[in-house]
């Protein structure tokens, strides 16, 4: 399993998208205006979503399952 | 009964089936019967309760490795899904009910409390951006999104929504079923 698969489906992993998801639209609302700061706002959601329902989007990429159990159990 | 004979009769039923394992001697057994009554009303026609008496079926115990009582198994299309050994809540026996009729094991039915927390804390962060932050859409877009999280982290406790997703989940399984008959 690749490594940064692994981390991502851990639960440090998975905090790390949901505080990233969090300050991309943080950023989208507070700080970039106009399209960027929608932009950044709707990939924050993405990150975030992920993180907390526990899902990898890349996984696929690495050949690993989208389930972030299903990556942890190996 | 052997292990083939149970088999069998899991196999002929047309329900989900939650067995209970249990004595007439032994205390805990009795501690969680009102509450499997309870469970077996809420789910009739849907799940089956079997009831079986260890002190007649000794063999099967073997067979099936118990090793404690109550031990209650749920199983779906006539495989295991789940099993719980001792006592338990109202709350713990529903996941058996409804992992046999899902047939997703019980691990896998409700979330975790440390996710709960997690999509409690991250439900109230996005209601205080689009409270304090969002303009226009994006503070309805946002609100709306922390309200689907808040959600998510009690949904399998609401009661509604567990009438309402049981009944569906029940309805779409059958519809099919009875559609071949026609």
């Amino acid at each position: 399993m690749n490594p940064f698969v692994k981390f991502m489906a851990s639960p440090a992993g998975r905090i790390t998208r949901i505080v990233a998801g969090l300050v991309l639209i943080a950023l989208g609302l507070l700080v970039v205006h106009g399209a960027g700061g929608i932009v950044l706002i709707v990939v924050g959601l993405l990150p975030l979503v992920a993180g907390l329902f526990d899902f990898c989007v890349f996984a696929p990429l690495f050949s690993a399952p989208l389930s972030g159990k299903k990556i942890r159990a190996g | 009964m052997t292990k083939d004979e149970f088999n069998e009769k899991l196999r002929n039923s047309s329900l989900p089936v939650v067995v209970d394992f249990w004595a007439p001697w032994c205390g805990p057994c009795r501690a969680i019967e009102p509450a499997l009554a309870k469970l077996h009303t809420e789910y009739v026609e849907r799940v089956d309760l079997w009831k079986i008496n260890v002190d007649e079926e000794a063999e099967l115990l073997r067979e099936l490795h118990l090793y404690g009582i109550p031990t209650l198994i749920a199983y779906h299309s006539g495989q295991e899904v789940g099993r719980r050994t001792g006592a338990a809540s109202t709350r713990q026996l529903s996941l058996l009910f409804d992992s046999a009729l899902s047939g997703i094991p019980p691990a896998q039915a409700g979330a975790t409390a440390a996710d709960r927390i997690l999509r409690m804390g991250v439900g109230l962060a996005l209601a205080g951006l689009g409270f304090l932050g969002g303009i226009g859409w994006t503070r309805h877009l946002l609100i709306g999104v922390s309200v689907l999280v808040l959600f998510t982290a009690i949904y399998d406790r609401c009661p509604i929504y567990r009438t309402v997703s049981t009944r569906l989940k029940d309805y779409l399984r059958r519809k099919p079923a009875g559609l071949s008959r026609e």
